[in-house]
């Protein structure tokens, strides 16, 4: 009995370590090592804690691990904000369910590349339409990618209006599949609209905001694709984020351990955030 | 009855061999069959001339060329995965002056001497700062050592500036640095027009190379002297400081508000739609110029060479291409990629390149009537330009040294750090890279 569990798990469990473990294990040990390329061979040379030390010292770390967070706090705050919203309006509409769901899901099927070019062209300083239309009530022209004060909130607006419907469509899932009973019992004690929201909607949809909010900061966490299109972590590093800074030491640098190093250091920091995040969620659940 | 037709390709390999037969100098003398090669290449601007140029071979020789097209970063991925396997998947290597280094250093390619000892380049090539050199024992790019590719595309920046507005109001094209920034200031009736825009946005290699005619024009330098192995970083000079107040200068009196955030994209915009006077900018955006698709200016737009200091020369940093030929590859194709290489420095193929919109490697282009045309009215600019163009970093750590260029001078441009400090931070954090990888290096006493 117990040999057929293992013959039936054993498979899996070495196709787990082999997908999932193994290319962590050699990332970490790549981290603690300097890698060099000479006679068209690779050298490991044995590097101890140096690069996880250095880390502290990168100037592009620190402000992608500033601006990363800010972007994952705004964006996902955002999103979830206004995904809740049009939630909560869309949940009461019985007719052009169909229309409205493929409207609002349109953002998120275009491809990444495609939205770079949307709003490279939309935020553009000398003809964007963004400063036509400010045009039009009489401010400025700002250049929004372009300025520190604006930059990195620019491309907190243009990942809320790419990742809204994601949120939207989860948390109106949510509420569709919510009891009845406790609103037509509030109606009865004649509870009012915030009440009934405060007081019942919110508490049952608690589990719904939370898994949203963790699926949506995680990706958040991951944001690589709109930097990299609308501003490569520039002015200076407005836009600096952690994915960013890693693709240019590892890749465009070529510095194997101390990317590997980096790599390391962001998933321990993202798992940490994470745990902090389901575990504060979960915690207020409980409490409300 | 059936007839036995002879291809035009079947009429030109018998004549290449005819000639070859009897000694005779062919168009291009493209040599005997060889094995196929496979060229890895970036999709840039000068692509589809290359494209025309290899076309152009395959119909001439009989030979069978594959090109594998990519993205700038792609490509570079592609030739370290390829060079770093055992078996090589590309033989010849398109290499940017970003990473030929990386690629000499390495051991990657192949001494084109080497592998035909025969092999000698072309008096006419450009050697583009001898960078097509590279000596493996002092780790130095000098014509004492090995050729180790071919000039592919020699990309340097040039002043672009409105010849119609020059006529207009009288002025002659830029020589020195004050008279650029005379004559920006004159043209700058800003927002309509801009005296000039500079591309001062933090990229991969952005406002770095964009400074780079400023730093080296006005005598500056990154490094004392790279072909003696001597790379005490000399940035944070006098010179340097000169060079770099007069960049934020120009930007600030006669150029783009938004100069921090302008990238390559935005010059050609900017001087597409007729709304800045001058840029500075690499010579392969001439033809949108004159593309009366995308631009306003069609025929007013005129070229010269990056402007300098008095008593000093224009200094184009090179963003330049080169073809080496891997070393994991089999010695047939190596031979095959040799023979396209050779093939490809002749006066015919640079007249294929050039015609097709690319810029020719060989000095005998530019004395050709071709030259005097109008729609080529660039190639004297370029001509004048290319015997002077800087290879500003002839070491494989280059990709280290490059972001560091790129944030500084990007905080200084944008008003976040005054220039000494930025001088002096930059020269800090290079001079570390250098003695982390154990150069003979240096650093000058800081900026006050």
């Amino acid at each position: 009995m117990r040999l057929s569990r293992w013959a039936t798990f054993g498979p899996a469990l070495l196709l787990m370590l082999v997908l999932g473990v193994l290319p962590l294990a050699n990332l970490f040990y790549t981290s603690f090592h300097t890698v060099t390329w000479a006679a068209g061979k690779a050298t490991f040379t044995p590097a101890g804690i140096g690069n996880y030390l250095a880390l502290p010292a990168d100037p592009l770390l620190r402000a992608g691990f500033f601006n990363t967070i800010v972007f994952a706090v705004g964006a996902v705050g955002g999103q979830m904000v206004l995904g809740f919203g049009l939630a909560l309006l869309c949940s009461r509409v019985t007719r052009g369910r169909v229309l409205y769901r493929a409207v609002f899901i349109l953002p998120i099927l275009i491809p990444g590349i495609v939205i770079g070019a949307i709003w490279k062209l939309m935020l553009n300083f000398d003809f964007g339409l963004v400063n036509q239309i400010t045009d039009l009530v009489g401010m400025d022209p700002r250049n929004w990618l372009g300025d520190r004060q604006t930059a990195l909130a620019s491309v907190i607006a243009v990942d809320i209006w790419h990742w809204t419907p994601f949120c939207f469509l989860l948390l109106l899932a949510g509420l569709e599949s919510l009891p009845q009973d406790p609103y037509e019992a509030a109606k009865i004690d004649g509870a009012s609209w915030w009440q009934e929201l405060r007081y019942i909607t919110l508490p049952l949809m608690a589990p719904a905001i939370l898994v949203t909010f963790a699926f949506r900061l995680v990706i958040a966490f991951k944001v690589f694709d709109e930097i990299y299109l609308l501003t490569g972590g520039g002015p200076v590093t407005a836009t600096e984020v952690l994915s960013f800074t890693l693709f240019q030491r590892l890749f465009t640098e070529d510095r194997e351990g101390y990317g590997s190093a980096m790599a390391v250091a962001i998933i321990f920091l993202c798992s940490l955030l994470l745990v902090v995040a389901v575990s504060v969620g979960r915690r207020s659940e409980r409490a409300a | 009855m059936t007839s036995k037709r002879i291809t035009r390709r079947q009429t030109v390999a018998g004549m290449t061999a005819a000639a070859g037969a009897l000694g005779l100098p062919m168009i291009g003398a493209a040599q005997g069959k060889v094995s196929p090669i496979t060229i890895v290449v970036n999709q840039s601007p000068w692509f589809d001339s290359f494209r025309k140029t290899v076309e152009a071979y395959e119909k001439e020789s009989g030979n069978k060329v594959e090109l594998d097209v990519n993205p700038f970063a792609g490509s570079l991925e592609k030739q370290r995965n390829s060079v770093r396997a055992a078996k090589g998947q590309y033989d010849v290597l398109i290499m940017n002056s970003g990473w030929f280094a990386e690629m000499y250093f390495g051991g990657f390619v192949e001494a084109l001497s080497d592998i035909d000892p025969g092999f000698k380049l072309d008096k006419d090539i450009f050697t583009l700062n001898d960078t097509v050199y590279f000596d493996p024992v002092k780790k130095t790019m000098t014509p004492s050592g090995k050729l180790m590719s071919m000039p592919i595309s020699p990309l340097i920046p040039v002043l672009y500036y409105r010849g119609d507005l020059y006529k207009q109001t009288g002025l002659k094209a830029p020589d020195t640095f004050a008279e650029l920034e005379d004559n920006a200031k004159k043209l700058n009736k800003p927002p309509r027009m801009y005296g000039i825009v500079q591309r001062g946005a933090r990229g991969p290699a952005t406002v770095s190379f964009d400074f780079y005619p400023y730093l080296y024009g006005f005598g500056g330098s990154l490094f004392k002297d790279q072909a003696a192995g001597d790379y005490t970083v000399t940035l944070n000079s006098e010179l340097g400081r000169t060079a770099l107040d007069y960049y934020i200068r120009l930007a600030k009196e006669a150029g783009h508000p938004k100069t921090a955030a302008m990238d390559q994209a935005d010059l050609i915009q900017n001087m597409v739609t007729g709304k800045t006077a001058h840029v500075m900018m690499v010579i392969s955006a001439w033809s949108q110029m004159d593309d009366p698709n995308k631009s306003a200016v069609v025929g007013k737009v005129d070229f010269a060479p990056t402007p300098h200091a008095p008593g000093h020369s224009t200094a184009p940093g090179l963003g330049h291409w080169l073809g080496g030929v891997a070393r994991n590859v089999p010695d047939e194709r190596k031979r095959g990629a040799v023979e396209f290489l050779r093939w490809y420095q002749t006066k015919a193929a640079q007249m294929v390149t050039a015609e097709a919109g690319g810029i020719p490697v060989s000095a005998a282009i530019y004395r050709e009537p071709l030259a005097q045309e109008p729609r080529f009215r660039w190639m004297k600019a370029i001509a004048e330009s290319l015997p002077h163009a800087v290879s500003t970093m002839n070491f494989p750590e280059a990709s280290e040294v490059i972001p560091i260029l790129e944030l500084g001078l990007n905080q200084a441009i944008a008003g976040e750090t005054n220039s000494v400090a930025a001088l002096n931070s930059m020269a800090d954090q290079i001079h570390a890279v250098m003695a982390k990888y154990k150069y003979n290096t240096g650093v000058l006493p800081k900026l006050k």
